[in-house]
């Protein structure tokens, strides 16, 4: 008797210590999902019958089929590069260590700190010919005025360089973290079998750390799918109109503050929500990235007590 | 740590016979990545120690004078009868409230998770690793719906409660609970009569040391920039972030915007740098000083140190 109040005690407590969190976790991320969804069938402007064609209509808005453009596009570049470059790197700097290597990694994570609204800023002075540092590359090319580099149809370009170096920096590292978790035993053993530089990159050190690939091709998918601040900024804050509801959010944005349509609005970020969705569940289930042996051992020992 | 000092020894025995072509090629390809990485950081700094004509007339990385610094400021000053100096002090004290709630609330549900017993921990945590998953802009919408509902709109608390929602902190806290404490040492504590607060207090938290760190280094560099979420919250200038005042800056003054016209306000782009590097620098820094931090934290759990 004894024992189960104890026990009983003791999960009050832990559920007290848990609530903070809890309630964080209920209210701002499982609510609004609840609240997004009611509003969706609400009948508006956009959605005279009210009812679920609030999801039809948005599909057919006429600034979507270009938002769907414009973001598979930047998409198209801006996923591989990332990926490539970033696994490039973190290969090339794991050939060899030496005492410049640690320089090289801090001079990687500096644009990491440049993004959104600074990187509009940065951005907009490397392609200004009459200011920028890169004045004589700009030159070279023959670009004598911004207005050559920022054009709609350029913005997908744009974009994917803006939002690379703010995001290649980190993964760098991170990706160099996980080569450096290959034990020197398996390197070694390769080595001994006559592996070259190349062969030991693609043939031993790509397959070992294929989970973190995945995760990280998921989480740089799933963010380049809410591109939202650089074409915005550039469009309200630098050059107006040239990236006008140019991606998703952008279009749900105006639909909820121009339009005033939330229902639409919502339906929209609803529909975003599902390939974050599908890529966060492939993730911790298809790899064992959140799922290796500690966890599991711990766990162990907690059913072993019980 | 001992395994990654031993391996790159070897491998440095072993490179010797790589070919000499190959070590240079990729020497080169990384230190020019490295200069390319640092160049748009020296203009941001640079620019706001130079005047406006001096931008475009001098040397686009040479260092102008200490004193531009503070001529910058001064003409920031000017804006808006000094709105600059609230959103500095705005955004420090959201980030500081978000850093501090986002740690403890993260640290206490990781230390839950991995001590207790209470059910639905599975689902909690799978829930957590979804969230965590998930880009946080992709709920700006629906966020915006909930807190027009309980009027928070244009409070700030509004952005600092959102943002202290830290799913990835509560799972880092999680795997460091259940590697560094073994639950044996819960179990005598338990026997000795220790509470489960008593546990958290004179066990788990004396030896969070590490954890903690990790915890504000990534709320910070989380939050610190961002744009999105606060932009669609807050709408007064007096509650701006730094971030949402750069690119109210943009849209106001004719610095970067040629579509603006001339205002009797000094703002060029020397202060308009200044703004920026005001928001980019305090995250370099941090970057910089915590690069481990940075590995460690995103590997946590499949990389065993």
């Amino acid at each position: 008797m004894a024992k189960t109040r104890g026990y009983k005690q003791r999960n009050i407590l832990m559920m007290a210590m848990l609530a903070p969190y809890l309630f964080l976790l209920v209210v701002f991320g499982i609510l609004p999902l609840f609240m997004a969804l009611l509003e969706v069938p609400k009948i508006s402007i956009a959605n005279p019958d009210g009812g679920w064609d609030a999801f039809k209509i948005v599909l057919q808005d006429f600034r979507f089929p270009a938002a769907l453009k414009n973001v598979l596009g930047f998409m198209a570049y801006f996923v591989p590069m990332m990926i490539i470059v970033v696994i490039g790197m973190a290969l090339m700097l794991d050939v060899k260590t030496t005492k410049w290597s640690k320089y090289l990694r801090l001079a990687y994570i500096v644009p990491a700190s440049i993004s959104g609204a600074v990187a509009v800023l940065v951005w907009w002075a490397i392609f200004e010919p009459t200011i920028s540092p890169i004045r004589s590359v700009l030159n070279f090319f023959g670009v004598t005025s911004a207005r050559q580099i920022w054009q709609t149809e350029n913005l997908i370009y744009l974009i994917a360089i803006m939002t690379f170096f703010s995001m290649a920096g980190n993964w760098i590292l991170i990706q160099y973290g996980s080569l450096q978790s290959i034990s020197s035993e398996i390197i070694e053993a390769a080595r001994v079998d006559g592996c070259s530089a190349f062969q030991l990159a693609f043939r031993i050190k790509l397959p070992l750390i294929r989970k973190y690939i995945i995760y990280m091709a998921v989480l740089v998918f799933a963010g380049g799918l809410q591109i939202f601040v650089e074409p915005q900024l550039l469009n309200t804050g630098v050059y107006s109109g040239i990236a006008s509801s140019w991606s998703f959010d952008q279009l749900s944005y105006e639909l909820a503050f121009k339009s005033g349509d939330f229902g639409g609005a919502s339906a929209l970020s609803i529909i975003l929500l599902v390939p974050s969705l599908i890529g966060a569940l492939v993730v911790i289930f298809k790899t064992d990235m959140f799922d290796d042996k500690t966890i599991r051992s711990k766990k162990d020992s907690d059913k072993a007590d019980l | 740590m001992s395994t990654t000092i031993k391996s790159s020894k070897k491998l440095k025995t072993a490179t010797r016979h790589e070919s000499r072509a190959g070590m240079f090629f990729v020497n080169s390809w990384l230190i020019f990545f490295a200069v390319i990485s640092i160049i748009p950081m020296a203009w941001l700094l640079l620019a706001s120690s130079k005047t406006d004509p001096e931008l475009s007339s001098r040397n686009p990385l040479a260092f102008g004078s200490f004193k531009g610094y503070i001529n910058a400021w001064n003409n920031l000053t000017f804006f808006d009868n000094g709105v600059i100096g609230r959103w500095v002090i705005n955004s420090i004290l959201y980030n500081a409230a978000i850093v501090v709630f986002a740690t403890i609330t993260a640290s206490l549900a990781g230390f839950v998770i991995s001590a207790s017993r209470i059910r639905f921990k599975k689902t909690f945590l799978i829930s957590t690793l979804i969230m965590m998953l998930i880009p946080p802009v992709a709920l700006v919408i629906p966020l915006f719906v909930l807190m027009d509902k309980v009027s928070l709109i244009d409070n700030p608390l509004s952005v600092i409660l959102i943002s202290s929602l830290y799913p990835f902190g509560a799972f880092l806290s999680y795997i460091y609970y259940s590697t560094t404490i073994p639950p044996e040492l819960y179990e005598s504590a338990r026997l000795d009569g220790c509470s489960d607060w008593q546990l958290y207090t004179r066990i788990a938290f004396p030896l969070s040391g590490a954890l903690l760190g990790l915890l504000a280094f990534f709320a910070f560099i989380g939050n610190w920039a961002n744009y999105f979420m606060p932009y669609v919250m807050l709408y007064s200038g007096e509650n701006y972030t730094l971030p949402l005042g750069l690119g109210f800056l943009f849209s106001s003054t004719p610095a970067i915007n040629p579509g603006v016209g001339a205002t009797s306000v000094p703002i060029y782009k020397p202060e308009i740098a200044l703004a920026g590097a005001l928001i980019a620098f305090p995250i370099m820094v941090m970057f910089l000083i915590s690069q481990k931090r940075l590995i460690r934290g995103m590997l946590a759990g499949s990389i065993k140190e």
